[in-house]
């Protein structure tokens, strides 16, 4: 019987196989397992320790840096944080120093790469917000810039964020302003004013940027609402009152600027912003509640004053020569002569409308020499920003 | 080739041309599922497998390991600050130097040399063997000379202790020889995968310069050997890339040419560095028995005065430098400055012995380079928009595809590292310049170099990438004779034969088999079939199952060389349609066209 014979065989030597195998590949598997777990348990002890140096070293080293960041020794803290990073070189804060040291060194190319490292890892943080929008600023990116600034803005601030986040706002101002993108600067200066505590301080230097930005209505609304708590604060009176003066408002500007020379009386600008003032509220002879007598004397007074500087003009210009003479002038010479004999106060009592022509030539004599002629004189000034005062009326 | 890529007449019956099947056992007493089971786990392809993942594994540790012995020699040796004193950066590499000369003289002599190289040799000659012992060398020889500040990478080290692992795990497995020859090179993909963080590349690059083809059997236990050790590798170390890659952006198509500008001088650097090699090393191994303890010394020295004077970066492995370079840290001519220097230091660390690796100052030369390259670009074309970093990822492969001449991982390995497709046309482009000109200036890669500089004759991965293949059609005939019809009898056919007799062609004519295929009859046949009367019996019947072989004309010739000793002569056919004859070729046209091609090849040496 042949066959079961073969099958037996076959058996047989399929179950020593089979008990080969167990013996073998099972065993070999389980001893690399074992040993791989030995070796990885092994390496992990390792990895500890070399973890707990590293974080160590990287600590001192980031201490070191962070002491001669204080101290403003930019260099030796660039070397100390570069130390720090070895051994962490992902870390967000010592990265973010070191950036913060480049930027002390001014390699802004070195900072920026840091920076915008750490702006992709942390989009939201305020700080490298803000400096990307300084190197932008610097690089003359004004779209980035604003970008960042805004980021900066909204961003998240370790410690007081209210006061990063405004800080933040003027210095956005103030790039706007030094880019004379006023109208921008305005919107951000009224959200800012929005958010502004109670602060004469605050306010002050809020109305001091809108000042800047010729807003002056606003800037005016800001000093009075410092003034509330520091009624006697010389710098906000002077701006007070320069902002009343640049709206026109000569009698609010010279009572603030009355203010602020008693304030101070070594500010010699308001002092000359308030001559400037009394002399424009007595110079003009459309300001209500004046007599006609007083009317026709302030007219006399201007015309002969602008006489005076239609002829100092001239003989500046025939000393310089022929070709610095303004080409409008002998005709406003020409016009001031003719009109000389009718302007009396009896020919301006016969003639009422007298009082507008003679004004209107002595307006017109005032801006073209202000133009042609060089500074002029306060009654000269004064009479100019009557003019500028009744053009806008 | 295998039988199967012939196109087998449907009722051959050649035995040679089917698959051997093995018989299987049967178990009775269990049935047949175990013996399934156990054959599909434990047979030895299967289990070659799962011990490439153990390979990866213990591969993977070993590295990590290495990484953190590189780290404490150069705390203790250097340093731990980023600013290094004079002092200690010309004792440290020096007296390393002498400690390494002697301890690779006395105790580890094969861990001077080339990982890929040692790989190499034991795919080819020692039958996978590679001592555990070159591993130990390798890791403290090595770690030493990293972290005392030798210009080299710790990428070759581990290339090798993976491969020396793998080795020694082998042999206690004791696996057949075929699975020992490829041990050592899944070893090394696993090694140099987790040192380089890129199991890709890894991969590749064993393929490309080991191993030198593709199967399935290596690919998988290769991929699983470098997966594994890249995730043993980042559990510890993470998965961070090694340096912060920075945004790669290609705007304008035109831009395409400042990366070729630094296509051609990467290959020019490239041809710089590798005839450098090429030409001082044999002159220090030249040099006195005794003078080989004093050269990585000397080498160090010099490194020491290198960094002293200025370039403290080319110390050591340098990846910290080359991040900095990509993120525009350095002005144009400081990168330059610092390419060459490295280049010197490099060649003196490689040239005196110093066990360590080139592909991480290849990195750096390359990286230096490329965003020197691109920093002038941009002095004298403002409006070009690449940034240092992506010149210097792009000036990285182009020193890997120059220097070390492997194109494909070169590609490959800008595209893992940086992790940004954008980038692939300025790397293919500036790459395959760089190739072009390495490959035109110096012939022989640097790997083949070393392997002959070392007196052993292991094949050329580059030369076997660009050998000619010989196919059927560069020897076949046309079929000049017409071809007997099926439907003709034995004399119909003996006298259409006689018609067109030329004695100096074979006897043989070829008969379409319709709709079947191919068969042949000789003259001698059809004379015997005629004087036995059966003139009148038909050639399909009478050739019935005694169908031939055919080929195709783009089938390798070697495919041919295994069958026309069988048959006189054998169709070739077109592929569209099979019965379309395009030639004849018989065993003296297979063998005239090799004689042929080997004195071509006379001629062009």
């Amino acid at each position: 019987m042949p066959e079961p014979q073969e099958d037996t065989q076959s058996v047989g030597g399929v179950r020593r196989q089979f008990r080969r195998y167990l013996r073998r590949e099972p065993v070999i598997l389980a001893l690399l397992s074992a040993l791989a777990v030995a070796f990885f348990l092994a390496v992990t002890a390792l990895s500890r320790i070399y973890e707990a140096q590293q974080e160590s070293l990287g600590n001192r080293w980031f201490m070191r840096g962070a002491a001669e960041l204080k101290l403003r020794h930019f260099e030796s803290a660039a070397t100390e944080f570069r130390a720090a990073l070895l051994y962490s070189r992902d870390s967000y804060t010592y990265q973010l120093n070191l950036a913060e040291a480049l930027v002390g060194l001014k390699r802004t190319a070195e900072a920026y790469a840091y920076f915008i490292n750490l702006w992709e890892r942390e989009p939201e943080n305020g700080l490298v917000n803000l400096e990307l929008a300084r190197i932008a600023a610097q690089k003359g990116e004004t779209e980035q810039t604003l970008r960042y600034y805004h980021n900066a803005i909204y961003a998240i601030w370790p410690g007081d964020q209210q006061v990063q986040r405004r800080d933040t706002r003027v210095e956005l101002i103030q790039y706007l302003l030094n880019i004379n993108a006023k109208a921008q600067a305005q919107a951000e200066l009224i959200a800012l004013a929005a958010n502004l505590e109670d602060d004469p301080s605050q306010q002050t230097r809020v109305g001091d940027l809108f000042l800047q930005a010729q807003d002056y209505e606003h800037a005016l609304a800001e000093y009075r609402l410092s003034l509330k708590a520091r009624p006697h604060d010389a710098a906000t009176l002077a701006s007070a009152g320069s902002s009343a003066f640049q709206l026109g408002q000569y009698s609010l500007a010279e009572r603030y600027l009355q203010a602020a020379e008693s304030a101070n009386p070594n500010d010699a600008q308001s002092a000359a912003r308030l001559r400037t003032a009394a002399l424009v509220m007595q110079m003009d002879p459309f300001q209500r509640e004046i007599s006609v007598a007083q009317r026709d004397r302030i007219v006399l007074e201007a015309f002969a004053a602008a006489g005076q500087r239609l002829e100092s003009c001239s003989a500046a210009g025939a000393a310089k020569g022929p070709a610095t003479t303004p080409v409008a002038q002998p005709d406003l010479s020409e016009a001031w002569t003719k009109m000389k004999p009718r302007i009396s106060e009896l020919g301006l009592r016969r003639d009422p409308d007298l009082v507008n022509t003679a004004m209107e030539l002595v307006f017109s004599i005032e801006r073209q020499t202000s133009n042609a002629c060089g500074a002029p004189s306060e009654t000269d000034a004064a009479l100019l920003l009557i003019a500028k005062l009744h053009e806008s009326n | 080739m295998k039988a199967t890529d012939v196109d087998i007449p449907p009722n051959s019956s050649d035995a040679t041309l089917v698959e051997e099947r093995q018989p299987t056992p049967a178990l009775p007493f269990l049935g047949r599922a175990p013996e399934a089971f156990m054959r599909l786990v434990f047979r030895e392809d299967r289990f070659f497998l799962v011990l490439s993942v153990f390979i990866g594994i213990f591969a993977g540790l070993s590295v990590v390991c290495f990484r953190f012995a590189i780290a404490w020699c150069r705390i203790y040796l250097l340093g731990s600050g980023a600013t290094l004193t004079p002092l200690r950066m010309v004792l440290a590499p020096s007296l390393a130097g002498l400690v390494i000369a002697v301890l690779v003289i006395h105790v580890f002599p094969l861990a001077r040399g080339s990982g890929v190289n040692q790989t190499k040799a034991a795919l080819y000659i020692y039958n996978g063997y590679i001592p555990l012992r070159t591993a130990v060398g390798k890791f403290i020889t090595a770690a030493l000379a990293i972290g005392s500040g030798h210009s080299l990478g710790p990428e070759d080290p581990s290339l090798q202790i993976g491969a020396s692992l793998a080795s020694a795990l082998g042999r206690r497995m004791r696996l057949s020889r075929d699975r020992m020859r490829l041990i050592a090179p899944v070893g090394a993909a696993a090694g140099l995968a987790a040192a380089f963080n890129a199991p890709i590349s890894a991969v590749l690059f064993v393929i490309e310069e080991v191993i030198g083809r593709w199967t399935a059997g290596i690919l998988g236990s290769v991929v699983l050997a470098a997966v594994s050790s890249v995730v043993v590798m980042r559990w510890f170390l993470g998965s961070e890339s090694m340096f912060r890659i920075p945004a790669v952006q290609l705007e304008r198509p035109s831009e395409l040419i400042a990366y070729s500008v630094l296509g051609v001088v990467g290959g020019l650097a490239s041809v710089a560095f590798s005839s450098g090699i090429a030409t001082l090393r044999p002159r220090c191994k030249a040099l006195p028995p005794w003078t080989q303890y004093f050269q990585p010394a000397i080498a160090g020295l010099l490194i020491g005065i290198i960094a002293v004077l200025g370039a403290p970066q080319v110390m050591g492995a340098g990846y910290v430098y080359i991040d900095e370079a990509m993120h525009g840290q350095f002005t144009w001519q400081m990168l330059a400055i610092l390419a060459g220097l490295k280049i010197v230091a490099t060649l003196l660390s490689f040239v005196s012995g110093t066990p360590g690796g080139m592909f991480a100052p290849t990195l750096f030369i390359g990286a230096m380079l490329g965003a020197s390259v691109g920093g002038a670009e941009h002095v004298l074309f403002p409006h070009l928009t690449g940034s240092p970093g992506t010149y210097a990822l792009v000036g990285m492969g182009v020193l890997f595809a120059g220097f070390l001449r492997a194109p494909m991982t070169s590609v490959f390995m800008v595209l893992e590292v940086s992790g940004n497709y954008s980038i692939i046309l300025p790397v293919l482009i500036a790459n395959t310049f760089a190739y072009l000109i390495s490959r035109g200036l110096q012939p022989t890669s640097i790997f083949d170099v070393l392997t002959r500089q070392d007196g052993l004759e292991l094949p050329s991965m580059e030369e076997q990438r660009e050998e000619g293949t010989l196919r059927v059609e560069d020897a076949m005939r046309p079929a000049s004779r017409a071809v007997l019809d099926t439907v003709l009898n034995a004399h119909e056919s003996l006298d259409q034969v006689l018609q067109c007799w030329d004695a100096k062609l074979p006897e043989v004519r070829l008969v379409r088999m319709d709709p079947t295929g191919w068969s042949s009859i000789s003259r001698p046949a059809l004379e015997i079939m005629v004087k036995e009367g059966k003139g009148n019996l038909t050639l399909s019947s009478a050739l019935s199952g005694r169908q031939i072989l055919f080929l195709h004309p783009d089938n390798p010739l070697e495919t041919a060389l295994r069958y026309v000793d069988r048959w006189p002569v054998l169709p070739v056919v077109s592929r569209a349609d099979f019965r379309k004859l395009e030639g004849v070729i018989s065993q003296q046209d297979v063998l005239k066209r090799y004689q042929l091609f080997g004195e071509e090849e006379d001629i062009s040496e």
